[in-house]
């Protein structure tokens, strides 16, 4: 047990990492990147793969040919560098740096309507498709751990194509096991991920 | 109810003979002199030991559900080795003993709240479908156009939504209690409320936010002075005090089994017997028909009109046990002890920085139920739940437990709540608040 956590807290994140390709005002183009690295990895590829049953399950899920993508590399990557940190304070203090990457949000995008349904927190998501048939998303949400889902998840999902959006099923997410050590194959009302993913493939399929 | 609060020591228990013989488990705590009821009671609850996320679990969720001694599993486990079978309609042994229990627990519930006759229990699946069963059996024959519905901004959700249901069926009007300035249901709004037009009030009596108790003998009587009736949501009060429907004199009342340490799958509605006996069937099929022809049936009486199909046996007959347990306690026993140990819980809680508790404070005149909604200033209460339950193994709830009408009244869209029940002790409250102090301090070094 962890008398006093918030000592370790500002250790984690150095220098380096704060400002590795995938900060803030990077963030929009990362997609683009040739490495898919982990995003606070400062060399890509530096990280080594658990052999979780979660790894190897995205292992198993980038051999499959409906995910051989970039969308693909990057649950993979995520999910790597989730299940390198075994404690949960390290698994939230990560989600709490992404949660700060998360580009500002616009109140008046902050509606009903781009609400997330069944979330155990408020999460807002904008989907838009842009002229070069690629989905953009944008998210907020009023928890800071929600904050860095959607970061993730973004992370992941915006840039790629509609169909690419739409390949990625409940049970992959479930089997890249990112997070807190929750069972994401619970249908929970609490899940943010899967509340998250399936409003960002409605809008995906409304913009098909 | 007890008036007496005691800040900084329990009261303790000097011996507790309940089920003694049933218990193997070691005591968790070492106990000081004689134990409190939390410590002599715990090792009744195998599942409070146990380890979550690399600490001691330390449960404060009760609201939500709570835990089940030994004695009740072992009551599920001998009723399905034993003499598991359909009741009511078999001849042979099994099914006879079956339904022999199942309706000796009905008379234990019916004993337990001083119902006058067993038949005014009738086994629902939950608390839930007992609150639908009279808003759709009583509600749909008795609501007409412009009849008014009384409630409180505090209900939950399940004693809401269904009477919304009917009463758009039926032109009905929903009327609804705001808060006072004390931040519960305003008592003199809702005396003022009542009138010829209104048919039924529905009322918590103990709230699962506010932990507010309402006056519900003085509300049914104003409800009865106008031609109305009275339908209390329970869960929260019959486990954790001694509930008589009749010195109430409500007509209708539900409860929960899951939250007085009985199984899940079962709760039960209470309503008075002319009342039962004059409402047309909820639920069709087996067991609630007199005769069926193939034009047309008739109906058992009650409670057996109610109970369609095959009934949750092995949930009533562990329902049957729990209420031997708690009973064995004594209710007044574990009310004392949970009014002490509440206080105790929202007297610890004030002294975390930037908190808001919900509800009133606890005086002399005014008790609190042994849980506390709050939040803590711009963390929200889920990442709060999630890092106590991650780094600490503390299990309490956030959300808007299932009450949004009442967040929002009190404009928050959700908040955190620590629920007690008489197997909590002073060390899991203290361990809370150290937990909660560490999960501020963590969230506050990120801003």
């Amino acid at each position: 047990m962890v008398s006093s956590t918030a000592v370790t807290t500002t250790t984690l994140f150095t220098p380096s990492s704060s400002s590795s390709s995938f900060s803030s005002s990077s963030y929009s183009s990362s997609y683009s990147s040739s490495s898919f690295s982990s995003p606070l990895s400062p060399k890509p590829n530096t990280f080594t793969p658990s052999k979780s049953n979660a790894v190897n399950a995205v292992n198993a899920l980038c051999t499959k040919p409906k995910l051989r993508s970039n969308v693909a590399d990057k649950l993979n990557n995520i999910a790597s560098e989730f299940t390198s940190l075994s404690q949960p304070i390290d698994r939230v203090k990560r989600l709490l740096h992404y949660a700060s990457l998360l580009p500002p949000f616009l109140d008046a995008d902050r509606v009903p309507a781009n609400r997330v349904v069944g979330c155990a927190t408020q999460v807002w998501v904008v989907a838009e498709i842009d002229e070069r048939r690629r989905m953009r998303f944008r998210a907020d949400s009023d928890s800071e751990i929600s904050k860095g889902f959607c970061w993730c998840l973004v992370w992941i999902l915006d840039g790629a194509k509609p169909e690419e959006v739409l390949m990625v099923d409940r049970e992959d997410l479930a089997d890249v096991n990112v997070g807190l050590g929750m069972s994401l194959k619970a249908h929970s009302r609490t899940n943010t991920w899967h509340n998250v993913l399936f409003t960002m493939q409605t809008a995906a399929k409304d913009l098909l | 109810m007890s008036s007496s609060i005691v800040r900084f020591g329990l009261r303790r228990v000097s011996s507790l003979s309940v089920f003694a013989s049933a218990v193997n488990e070691a005591v968790a705590e070492p106990a000081v002199g004689s134990p409190s009821l939390g410590h002599s009671t715990r090792p009744h609850f195998p599942i409070l030991h146990q380890e979550v996320n690399g600490s001691k679990l330390v449960y404060l969720d009760n609201a939500a559900t709570s835990q089940k001694p030994t004695v009740v599993l072992k009551a599920l486990q001998n009723y399905y080795e034993g003499y598991n079978s359909n009741v009511h309609r078999g001849i042979h042994f099994l099914s006879a003993k079956a339904t022999d229990e199942y309706e000796s627990a009905r008379r234990k519930v019916a004993s337990f709240i001083n119902a006058s006759d067993s038949r005014e229990i009738v086994f629902t699946k939950n608390a839930s479908e007992a609150i639908n069963l009279v808003a759709y059996s009583w509600g749909l024959a008795n609501l007409k156009p412009e009849d008014e519905i009384i409630l409180t901004v505090a209900e939950h959700h399940s004693a809401i939504v269904p009477w919304q249901i009917v009463a758009e069926k039926v032109g009905a009007v929903l009327k609804f209690v705001d808060l006072n300035q004390d931040g519960i249901p305003d008592i003199s709004k809702l005396k003022d409320m009542f009138s010829r037009k209104t048919k039924i009030v529905v009322a918590h009596h103990v709230s699962n936010v506010l932990a507010s108790v309402l006056p519900i003998r003085d509300i049914a009587q104003w409800a009865h002075d106008v031609g109305a009736k009275v339908l209390v949501d329970a869960c929260q009060s019959v486990p954790h005090m001694v509930v008589d429907v009749q010195s109430l004199n409500v007509d209708f009342l539900v409860a929960s089994s899951h939250k007085m340490c009985g199984p899940t799958g079962i709760g039960f509605l209470y309503g008075k017997i002319d009342l039962l006996s004059s409402m047309p069937p909820f639920l069709g099929g087996g067991e609630m028909i007199s005769d069926v022809y193939l034009d047309h049936s008739t109906y058992a009486e009650p409670p057996s009109r109610f109970e369609a199909g095959t009934p949750a046996i092995g949930e009533a007959i562990g329902l049957g046990a729990a209420i031997d347990y708690l009973s064995g306690i004594g209710m007044q026993t574990i009310h004392d002890y949970e009014v002490e140990l509440g206080s105790y819980l929202y007297e610890r809680l004030l002294s975390v920085p930037n908190i808001r508790i919900y509800g009133p404070a606890p005086s002399e005149n005014v008790q609190r139920a042994a849980l506390c909604s709050f939040n803590v200033e711009n963390l929200h209460p889920t990442d709060l739940a999630t890092f106590l339950d991650q780094q600490h193994g503390v299990a309490i709830r956030s959300g808007h437990h299932c009450a949004q009408p009442l967040h929002r009244f009190l404009g928050v869209s959700s908040s955190a709540r620590a629920s007690l029940y008489f197997y909590n002790t002073k060390e899991d409250v203290d361990y809370f608040i150290h937990a909660l102090n560490d999960t501020v301090n963590f969230f506050n070094s990120f801003k």
